[in-house]
């Protein structure tokens, strides 16, 4: 990792050099020319909007009236109102009806696919296919699966005697829907990245847990599991953060209804902020998950470490 | 490995191998359910509305029907959608790789004070989500000085709101980016880079001349990721694009959703329009996801 100067010192060529020269090719210099657009993007679209949100979430800015400092107000407000206290328990919900279930489908998918056998390629093309698909079609798709007027999954349960449901538009089903269709989401991204753990453990183990007569769930359970486990958080904790991301999906099919049975943290951030121009409260909300993601990160994060040693 | 190998080469070699084909049946009944959704939009999309809205489930249409292609196309005016998507999809894509190469390399090989400070910092910054900066983002654009109207303290005007600028704005460089590239750049031979140097060569014509030449898998999997980001984004271009001359794909997409779903056919059928590019792309360039998977060091 030397310098350019250190690399050239005693050379003729360097000697002529002039003491320009020398500054233009400096580590120093070439890394800030090199960053100073990013760096200038960096801080309008990540550390100035940190700092802004922290600021705003201890006023009552409302875009027209002056800001003005009410301390902690906004903070009291999202843990006593009603439609905030909702939101934390949904985006909870939501995550525990996700997270756990979602990171066991890819592993058991991941796990299947991980073997010799034919199509491999094609098989994991067609479970990542919802990854690549904008979140705004595969919404606008379920929507209209889960219609209950003439929707595919009233007639597939009606196959199995099932009566029609109204499913997004039911209070006790619209989360379980919303749950439903991040599964299907987060499949394929999450498989791929157990795809590409799996492919480090070494054969000779299954191999040898075979010879001792181990059934192919015991080497699941007590090879791939416990070899795989910092890729398991990894998942988790990625999983956790682009649930408590989820926007467009109940942008499209829900609106936090019905009764705010779906409005989590990210709705009331953005309804805060874009509807009922309540910046100085949508930003506290913001801080609140966002303290909520490092619990999550810091958490899984600690087990990791105490695993490793 | 497992279930497959144990279940057909234990004790009886020569029997049917049963735990293979559960294994197949398995994958195969996971991968129509995952599909469904697709299948059901293209089937969709073809049919007649009195084959929609029947009592009894259709799964093929009596006839195929086109003209639900033509009418989404025309009713949320598609070409400009078009038009306007690519453009900034384009432009970000293109900004993402040449900003996120030029910072990864910073990071990856030159030393110089404040290094570890920036780098931490953005780390940091990956753990807050773009939804949650939305707001102050959208504010500090809209505040853009002496763009739109703006004075120089960003008062007056409308900034950057409904512009090319403003939508690329927040998606012309990403943290994920900077940290593929140095991840990819670390790996690169040292020795290289030395030789370039010893030449005489300066470390801004080795990057450009050399290193970048040679980056073409990173480059690939960089341009997949920004193209899948800024294509399908929505809820940056629904809060700066409030004119319809502005809207992308996913905007015009969703205002079939307002109006109480009743246009199913030609919702679908839009729906296979803006995807259609994205699913060809990814068929195009699957391979450099995976080897951006391995890059990233996901695998220690």
């Amino acid at each position: 990792m030397s310098t350019s100067a250190a690399g050239l010192q005693g050379r003729p060529a360097a000697q002529r050099r002039s003491r320009l020269d020398r500054i233009v090719n400096s580590d120093t210099f070439v890394a800030y020319t090199f960053l100073i657009l990013p760096l200038l993007l960096f801080f309008a679209i990540k550390f100035y909007p940190v700092v802004y949100n922290v600021v705003l979430s201890f006023t009552n800015y409302d875009l027209f009236s002056p800001i003005q400092f009410v301390g902690l107000k906004n903070f009291r407000a999202v843990f006593t109102e009603e439609v905030t206290l909702k939101a934390i328990r949904n985006t909870i919900y939501y995550t525990v009806g996700t997270v756990p279930l979602g990171t066991a489908l890819a592993l058991i998918v991941a796990s299947l696919l991980n073997q010799r056998i034919r199509g491999r390629i094609v098989f994991r093309t067609l479970y990542y296919l919802p990854v690549v698909t904008s979140v705004v079609v595969s919404s606008m798709v379920w929507k209209w699966i889960f219609s209950p007027q003439s929707g595919l999954l009233n007639h597939l349960i009606g196959y199995l005697g099932i009566p029609p449901q109204q499913w997004i538009y039911d209070p006790t089903l619209a989360m379980p829907s919303l749950i439903l269709v991040s599964l299907w989401a987060g499949l394929g991204g999450n498989m791929v990245i157990f795809l590409a753990g799996l492919q480090d453990i070494p054969a000779e183990l299954y191999e040898a847990a075979e010879i001792d007569g181990a059934h192919a769930w015991q080497s699941f359970l007590f090879l791939t599991v416990p070899l795989l486990r910092p890729v398991i958080l990894f998942v988790v904790v990625t999983y956790s953060i682009a649930i408590f991301r989820s926007f467009g999906a109940i942008f499209i099919l829900t609106q936090g209804g019905p009764m705010l049975t779906t409005n989590t943290l990210v709705w009331e951030v953005y309804m805060n902020a874009f509807g009922y121009l309540k910046l100085g409260k949508g930003a506290a909300i913001s801080v609140v998950l966002v303290a909520l993601i490092l619990v999550i990160t810091v958490v899984n994060f600690r087990v990791l470490r105490e695993d490793e040693e | 490995m497992s279930i497959a190998r144990q279940s057909s080469a234990h004790k009886n070699r020569s029997s049917f191998p049963w735990g293979l084909a559960l294994v197949y049946v398995a994958l195969v009944a996971g991968a129509m359910v995952m599909t469904l959704p697709f299948v059901w939009m293209a089937l969709t999309s073809v049919k007649p509305d009195a084959e929609i809205f029947g009592q009894t489930l259709r799964w093929l249409p009596s006839d195929f029907d086109f003209a639900n292609y033509s009418d989404a196309y025309a009713s949320i005016n598609m070409g400009r959608l078009y038009q306007n998507t690519i453009l900034i999809t384009g432009a970000d894509v293109i900004a993402q790789i040449l900003l996120g190469a030029m910072a990864g390399y910073v990071f990856a090989r030159l030393r110089f004070p404040g290094r570890q400070a920036i780098f931490f910092a953005l780390l940091i910054t990956m753990m807050v989500p773009f939804e949650v900066l939305v707001l102050p983002i959208f504010l500090f654009v809209r505040r853009f000085p002496l763009a739109g109207g703006n004075d120089l303290f960003g008062n007056g005007g409308a900034g950057l709101l409904n512009t090319y600028p403003g939508l690329m704005f927040p998606n012309l460089i990403s943290v994920y980016g900077v940290f593929l590239f140095r991840q990819f750049f670390r790996a690169f031979p040292i020795e290289v880079e030395e030789a370039a140097l010893i030449d005489g060569s300066s470390r801004q014509r080795f990057f450009w001349t050399i290193l970048m030449p040679n980056a073409k898998p990173v480059i690939g999997t960089m341009g997949l990721f920004s193209f899948l980001w800024t294509w399908n984004d929505f809820l940056w271009p629904l809060v700066i694009a409030k004119e319809e001359r502005m809207k992308t794909l996913q905007l015009g997409l969703a205002t079939f959703n307002q109006e109480s779903g009743t246009r199913w056919a030609e919702m679908m059928a839009a729906s296979v329009m803006a995807t259609v590019p994205v699913l060809l792309l990814f068929l195009f360039l699957q391979r450099f996801l995976v080897q951006g998977l391995a890059t990233t060091g996901l695998k220690g």
